[in-house]
């Protein structure tokens, strides 16, 4: 295959790359490519040897290793031509991509369509600029996993871990079968980051000390992390003065935050969602440059790695379709605005003709609660929280009951009456 | 244990030591440097804000002060000394803002100092400095905030990096002769009728001079010689730099006494910080950073440039400078033999160092001459010095080139900073032992994920490169291990 008649270039190969690669592949696109900077398709899953996915994609509880290698086979089975060790450095709005890798040097060509799965990074210590020393020893919770579960290395045997995203839970216990201590787990929030289940089978099983609105205000140790002290937080997330606490450790993980990939993007001129840190996209999850799709973590932070799949594959179709037509596909103009209680909502556009998916999430923990959107749909929730999305489908059909002059769909989260 | 005979000893491998070390080698001269870190420039000079300053601030230290006259002197120099070196330098002026109708009195006072000290002190060289009124303010930064009228210009403050430049001293101080030591301490020292003994934590250094550079703890090895004739405070303030993508931001340094600075930075970031000199005294090498300097200097960067925000900060650092005190002169620098032990030549220029370095590296060859040691042209003196490769600034065509030339430049090991295996291999070679000494030649982990993804790839490389195990790979020499131990160990030492 010759890149200059590539239908579609999908960038990165982790679980939103490798859906939307088969899923163009399947919908008609007959060259497609997907470009990968590590050794190996699959992204981050190698990594994550727990289990715990594909629960709702394959309806089995999967390893990630596990999960990736179903996609793996299928883009190897489906014909995509993976192109490995290449580094995309530059995309433009026209669609010309700028690659490198050790093989064929410094690599240009312009695919008929792109869909970026650039996935997400974690937030660092200096983005949350913890005071203190710059000892060896602090290092985030995605880092720590790639040592422990790739590398083959423990990085320290007394462990602190600031924020209680699901990594950070999960290399909590990880770290605990290796033979380290966890001396605490420390949440800024009065409720944990990420999933129930992982405070449940990572913290309470482990019998983990966990500290809700609590911080880390300060990093002591020249050469390596000697001790972090935390602090309780007041309502504001202000450090309360007199309830510093100083915990002897070695290390400091963090699990504060993923923040998507979208440098790309950015250079392409892409728009984003200054909430999201993703791009503004339609239900066809096109950006605001045409024949650009986007899917998975670089377009807002997942929850569960099957929904990573699913809207990578739909954005895998629309760029199939769009290479296919070879013409811009209609954005959809209708915009959705987060209302009472929502945080975000992808996409933020939709056309109101095609069926939609709306991936959103609340701001503040409720329980018993009515989800409605605009007037034409209200679905009862028992419980929302903000580690979890909400995932609510529009087919055509109900968007029918949209008026002809609708330019806007508020959607709201409120607290069923009476209870 | 070794035993070394040497004529010169300089003690501190910052960027006062390392430009003496390189000025030194000019001459035939057995001189060697010691360095009780794992690499050159990681104490204050990599505190140092990278600003190259002379005008407007140091006008205010007048001419008596030998620190002015350093400066200034340094200044001029600094230019060729980076072409040299091939370290980049590069201009972007800085404005002075100016809030109200009495602070039109000061660049008037400044611009009228300047000119009588321009080709006394001041090289004519030198750019004169000019006001500049709202309206030129408003057009040259859009960004910044409305409330200012007017602004003090001067053309000739730069930004480099100066743990770069420090590096590149040292290596062209050690191609030309000068015998290098890293994680070599000072412990001791015991003066002789002419010569001193120096007992370090690799050996014992027998010397004619010793050559105090070593910048915060300059007064701890003065004091084990006897010659602590001066007193020096630290002073701690705080830096913090920005994501690239708030690089256009601004393109002048802009600052006000009240409100502090930003600028850009040579890599296309931006920083801000409290400038040095208002804050209120540190702990004695205590680097660490405090939130109420990071609110203060954060909210201070505001008032500046309202667009600056918590949210774009990839890293930040103390500021750390080490200033005389008040009797003498707060801004006095200590430059000169002491007045206690012959033959032990004190090198610490204070605030700003950085551009002051080649004019003391000068001014100590004038030293050592006056006071005995017969210095002669070295004829085989290179001052050149090749420059780092710099994968991402190079066009198309030249990466194809470098890449088909090593296959390791296609490979993108940092991809928020485009730094390829190619370059660090090249940083290793060529005397990097460390993350930070790695970091920063060329970069991994200085981008806003701050190692996230290269760190365990550049750990790899380094164990690879250096024939260690990972486990014995540190951030910074020393006890700083990354990884402490090997899968399955913790679990083996478990009864």
């Amino acid at each position: 295959m010759k890149l200059q008649d590539v239908d579609v270039a999908v960038i990165g190969a982790g679980p939103a790359g490798m859906a939307a690669a088969i899923k163009a592949r399947e919908a008609g696109a007959e060259r497609v490519v997907i470009m990968e900077r590590a050794e190996e398709l699959g992204g981050l899953l190698h990594q994550c040897v727990h289990n715990g996915f594909g629960l709702l994609y394959f309806n089995q509880d999967l390893t990630g290793p596990e999960y990736g290698h179903r996609f793996i086979e299928k883009v190897m089975d489906t014909g995509v031509k993976p192109l490995l060790e290449t580094m995309v450095v530059r995309l433009t709005e026209d669609r010309q991509i700028g690659a490198v890798n050790a093989r064929e040097g410094y690599i240009t060509f312009k695919p008929k369509s792109i869909v970026l799965a650039m996935g997400c990074r974690e937030r660092s210590r200096g983005a949350l600029d913890i005071p203190g020393t710059r000892p060896a020893g602090v290092l985030t919770a995605g880092t720590a996993q790639r040592y422990v579960n790739v590398e083959g290395f423990v990085p320290g045997k007394k462990i602190v871990i600031l924020g209680s995203g699901d990594i950070g839970m999960i290399m909590a216990r990880r770290l605990t079968l290796e033979g380290a201590q966890v001396e605490a787990v420390v949440e800024m929030l009065p409720y944990i980051g990420g999933l129930i289940r992982n405070e449940v089978q990572c913290l309470h099983d482990f019998e983990i000390p966990l500290f809700l609105e609590h911080t880390v205000t300060r990093i002591h140790g020249e050469d390596r992390v000697r001790a972090v002290t935390i602090a309780r937080v007041d309502g504001r997330r202000n450090p309360v003065a007199g309830t510093e606490k100083t915990i002897a450790c070695d290390t400091l993980l963090l699990s504060v935050g993923l923040i998507p990939e979208n440098e790309l993007s950015v250079m392409a001129g892409i728009q984003l969602d200054p909430v999201t840190g993703g791009a503004l996209v339609d239900e066809m999850r096109q950006t605001t440059v045409s024949g650009v799709f986007a899917g998975g973590n670089v377009l807002h932070v997942h929850d569960l790695v099957d929904n990573v799949s699913w809207e990578s594959e739909l954005a895998g179709e629309s760029a199939a379709r769009f290479a296919l037509e070879g013409k811009p596909q209609k954005r959809g103009e209708i915009s959705i605005k987060a209302g009472t209680n929502i945080r975000y909502i992808v996409p933020q556009t939709i056309s109101g003709q095609r069926d939609a998916t709306l991936y959103m999430r609340v701001t503040e923990p409720e329980e018993m609660v009515r989800i409605k959107v605009g007037d034409i749909l209200t679905k009862g929730v028992r419980a929302v929280k903000p580690s979890e999305m909400l995932k609510i489908e529009l087919p055509a059909e109900t968007l029918k009951k949209l008026k002809e002059e609708t330019k806007e769909i508020v959607v709201d989260c409120e607290k069923r009456g009476g209870k | 244990m070794s035993r070394i005979e040497t004529e010169v000893l300089i003690v501190g491998g910052g960027i006062a030591g390392t430009a003496i070390a390189r000025e030194l080698s000019r001459y035939k001269v057995d001189a060697t440097l010691v360095e009780k870190g794992a690499d050159f420039g990681q104490g204050i000079t990599k505190c140092s804000s990278t600003i190259m300053c002379q005008g407007s601030n140091t006008l205010e230290f007048r001419s008596e002060y030998h620190n002015s006259r350093l400066v200034w002197a340094g200044m001029p120099l600094m230019a060729p000394l980076c072409q040299e070196l091939n370290i980049p330098l590069k201009k972007i002026g800085s404005l002075e803002l100016i809030k109200n109708q009495a602070g039109m009195r000061r660049p008037e006072k400044m611009i009228r100092r300047f000119n009588e000290y321009r080709g006394k002190y001041i090289s004519p060289d030198v750019e004169p400095l000019q006001f500049i009124d709202r309206e030129t303010l408003r057009s040259w930064e859009p960004n910044l905030d409305r409330r200012y009228i007017g602004a003090l210009y001067d053309p000739n403050i730069a930004v480099n990096d100066p743990v770069r430049l420090t590096i590149a001293l040292a290596e062209n101080a050690g191609q030309n002769g000068v015998n290098l030591l890293l994680e070599t301490e000072v412990l001791g020292i015991s003066a002789g009728i002419d010569t001193f003994e120096v007992q370090t934590s690799k050996g014992s250094i027998k010397c004619r001079y010793i050559i105090n550079a070593a910048g915060e703890y300059i007064g701890n090895l003065a004091q084990m010689a006897n010659a602590d004739d001066f007193a020096l405070y630290p002073v701690k303030s705080y830096q913090a730099v920005l994501d690239k993508k708030m690089g256009g931001l601004i393109s002048h340094m802009v600052f006000s006494s009240e409100d502090g600075m930003v600028s850009p930075t040579i890599h296309g970031n931006l920083f801000f910080g409290i400038s040095p000199g208002t804050q209120r005294l540190g702990k004695a090498h205590d680097h660490s950073t405090d939130k109420k300097l990071a609110d203060t200097a954060l909210r201070r960067a505001q008032e500046l440039v309202p667009d600056v925000s918590s949210k774009d900060i990839i890293n930040s650092f103390v500021g750390f400078i080490v200033f005389r005190n008040f009797e003498i002169g707060w801004h006095e620098c200590t430059v000169g033999v002491s007045r206690w032990v012959p033959r032990f030549i004190n090198a610490s220029i204070g605030f700003p160092g950085i551009c002051a370095a080649p004019a003391v590296a000068r001014e100590m060859v004038e030293i050592l001459t006056r006071h005995g040691l017969r210095l002669e042209e070295n004829p085989e003196f290179n001052p050149y010095q090749k420059a780092m490769p710099d994968f991402s600034e190079l066009s198309d065509e030249e990466k194809k080139r470098l890449i088909a030339e090593d296959p390791r430049y296609g490979h993108v090991v940092c991809r928020c900073e485009t730094v390829t295996e190619g370059e660090i291999v090249e940083a290793i070679k060529r005397g990097a032992k460390t993350l930070d000494g790695v970091k920063f030649r060329c970069r991994p982990g200085m981008g806003r994920c701050q190692g996230g993804f290269c760190g365990p790839r550049v750990t790899k490389i380094l164990a690879r490169e250096l024939g260690i195990p990972e486990t014995e790979v540190t951030k910074k020499g020393g006890e700083s291990q990354n990884l402490m131990y090997k899968s399955k160990e913790l679990l083996e030492a478990q009864p």
